[in-house]
């Protein structure tokens, strides 16, 4: 097996330990797991949207090889090659894209944006921020009541007016189904109306929403149990994997490491705390 | 009695740390020595099933990618049986990523199934896009020019020279979508911004957690089934009859959960007798 598979299992394992060190209590091994995560995670994130996108989509459409010439734009992008072949290499970014001076706009918010790390001039962000959250807003409005306003009201809806269903099914579409969901539709919006208070009719009927709620909340809770102790299989299914001879069982010798040293720290922790109250 | 509601009390005050261990050693035991617990379609798996199925050959799939490696137990083996499914029935296959860490994801899955089990050819067979940063914008960009989105493949081919995106515009050209899916953005952007708005029939592997979220698009019919987490995983495995990673780690799963009832029950009693005795003195 090549020593970079091997060096791999050993940094997972330790990781992978090191996070599960915290259920313990919060300890040197946690913390440099979880650094490490938090700053490859940036790295890596920085690193994809540069290659995939700011390369090839926006400056692949500034200065296509297509369009490449002796122009004044050209010796703009010849200088930047000074900086980074890679980013910037000679002739002009071949990704099958034609010149679009258009994408000036976004290359100048987006410096806008980064301007934000300079004090002086930080006010500047404010435009490209100002142009992602309205794009966004408007975006995401017309896909949510698109979706989850007319598609949700027609799915309520459309299983009463339908005399082809049966009356009574436990797992598939039935009219009895679909008075449940109406009725948990209705009383559900009706807890959350607040204008009015909460007595006779309209208390009864939101104390109905409530129970709705609480089932709702108890699946999903049900879920999130689920899917935790499906990632903890995951986790020990791979340790299991590395404990291997193949791998040198990199899990028990940095289980042992880990034990010792949170047994030493545990310990000089007590004698510490004896002290102290002597 | 007052023996056993000391003890209920006692039980319900010991440190969760033992709480933790319990569990670990429930999940580590039946990983070593599975049991084998039987596995029965539920009919939101069915229904994705059918999905697949019912599709005539050679139908342009779309399976997109948006999940990381936290959640690689649920996910990818959902991806994988898709995949199975897909070309053992000679669908042509298109995939892309929302999420930055599914294109690895992606290409593991692709690797394992395409190039591994069925040798299909890059570019006939399948078309590997990769990743765009842009979430929902990335859907509609799909939805409306994929072309103008994706001019490069994964392997920075260019799109045009791909023979399998010769007549691949926009969404509306594909037969069929199947999103795997840890959360935003994912299913959800591909109903509001793709499913609905053109038609074109969806599927979705959620993981545990988004099960609640997703269900309503799928009782109004806005999104063909789903694969609820690694239970729905392994039943699809089952549906597919190739036994894979999910299924294995279902005995652990499901004796888990029995222990967590338990100690739900255990808290549940000594909150009780805790109150009964509180009102008592």
């Amino acid at each position: 097996m090549e020593t970079t598979v091997i060096l791999g299992a050993w940094v997972a394992a330790f990781l992978t330990l090191g996070i599960f060190s915290y259920l313990y209590k919060d300890n040197p091994f946690y913390k440099i797991a979880e650094h490490l995560f938090v700053g490859i995670s940036a790295g890596y994130w920085i690193s994809i949207f540069f290659w995939t996108q700011i390369q090839p989509n926006l400056f692949g459409r500034l200065w296509p090889s297509s369009e490449y010439s002796d122009s004044f734009w050209y010796s703009i992008y010849n200088g930047l090659g000074f900086l980074s072949s890679a980013v910037f290499p000679e002739g002009g970014i071949d990704k099958g894209h034609g010149l679009d001076p258009i994408y000036i706009i976004p290359l100048i918010l987006g410096v806008m944006m980064l301007l934000s790390l300079i004090p002086k001039v930080n006010w500047f962000a404010r435009w490209g921020i100002a142009y992602t959250v309205g794009m966004a807003a408007g975006l995401r409005a017309y896909g949510y009541l698109n979706s989850n306003v007319i598609g949700q009201i027609k799915g309520t809806a459309a299983n009463l007016a339908d005399p082809n269903l049966p009356f009574f099914s436990l797992t598939s579409p039935s009219t009895f189904n679909g008075i449940v969901i109406l009725v948990g539709t209705i009383t559900g919006l009706i807890y959350f109306y607040f204008s009015k208070e909460h007595k006779g009719v309209l208390g009864k009927a939101s104390r109905i929403g409530i129970y709705f709620l609480m089932i709702s909340f108890g699946a999903s809770f049900g879920f999130a149990v689920m899917g935790r102790i499906s990632l903890l299989i995951g986790r020990f299914v791979d340790l299991i994997k590395f404990s291997g001879s193949d791998y040198h069982h990199a899990p028990i010798w940095i289980l042992v490491f880990m034990l010792i040293i949170l047994g030493y720290g545990a310990f000089r922790d007590k004698g510490s705390n004896t002290t102290q109250s002597a | 009695m007052k023996g056993l509601q000391d003890f209920i009390l006692k039980l319900g005050q010991i440190d969760r740390r033992w709480i933790f261990l319990a569990i670990a050693v429930v999940v580590f035991i039946p990983i070593l020595n599975p049991i084998g617990m039987p596995i029965r379609a539920t009919d939101t798996t069915k229904v994705v099933f059918d999905a697949i199925e019912d599709l005539p050959a050679n139908s342009k799939v779309l399976v997109s990618v948006e999940y990381s490696p936290s959640t690689k137990p649920e996910n990818h083996p959902m991806t994988i049986s898709i995949l199975r499914h897909l070309f053992k029935n000679d669908h042509k296959v298109f995939v892309t990523c929302l999420w930055p860490d599914g294109q690895f994801m992606a290409q593991e899955a692709l690797e394992e199934v395409a190039v591994g089990e069925f040798n299909k050819i890059y570019g006939e067979d399948y078309v590997f896009l990769g990743f765009r940063p842009g979430n929902e914008a990335v859907v509609k960009g799909i939805v409306s020019n994929i072309r103008k989105l994706y001019t490069v493949d994964v392997h920075q081919t260019k799109v045009d020279e791909i023979p399998l995106m010769k007549d691949v515009n926009k969404f509306s050209d594909f037969d069929f979508l199947f999103s795997s899916s840890a959360g935003f953005p994912g299913t959800i952007e591909w109903v509001q911004y793709a499913a609905d708005p053109t038609g074109v029939p969806m599927s979705s592997g959620v993981t545990s957690i988004q099960v609640n979220e997703v269900m309503p698009y799928v009782q109004s019919g806005q999104m063909k089934g789903v694969l609820a987490g690694m239970p729905g995983a392994a039943e699809y495995e089952a549906l597919i009859g190739q036994k894979g990673f999910a299924t294995s780690g279902m005995d652990a799963q499901s004796i888990a959960h029995l222990v967590i009832v338990l100690f739900i029950i255990l808290g549940n009693l000594a909150f009780f007798v805790e109150r009964q005795r509180s009102k008592k003195y």
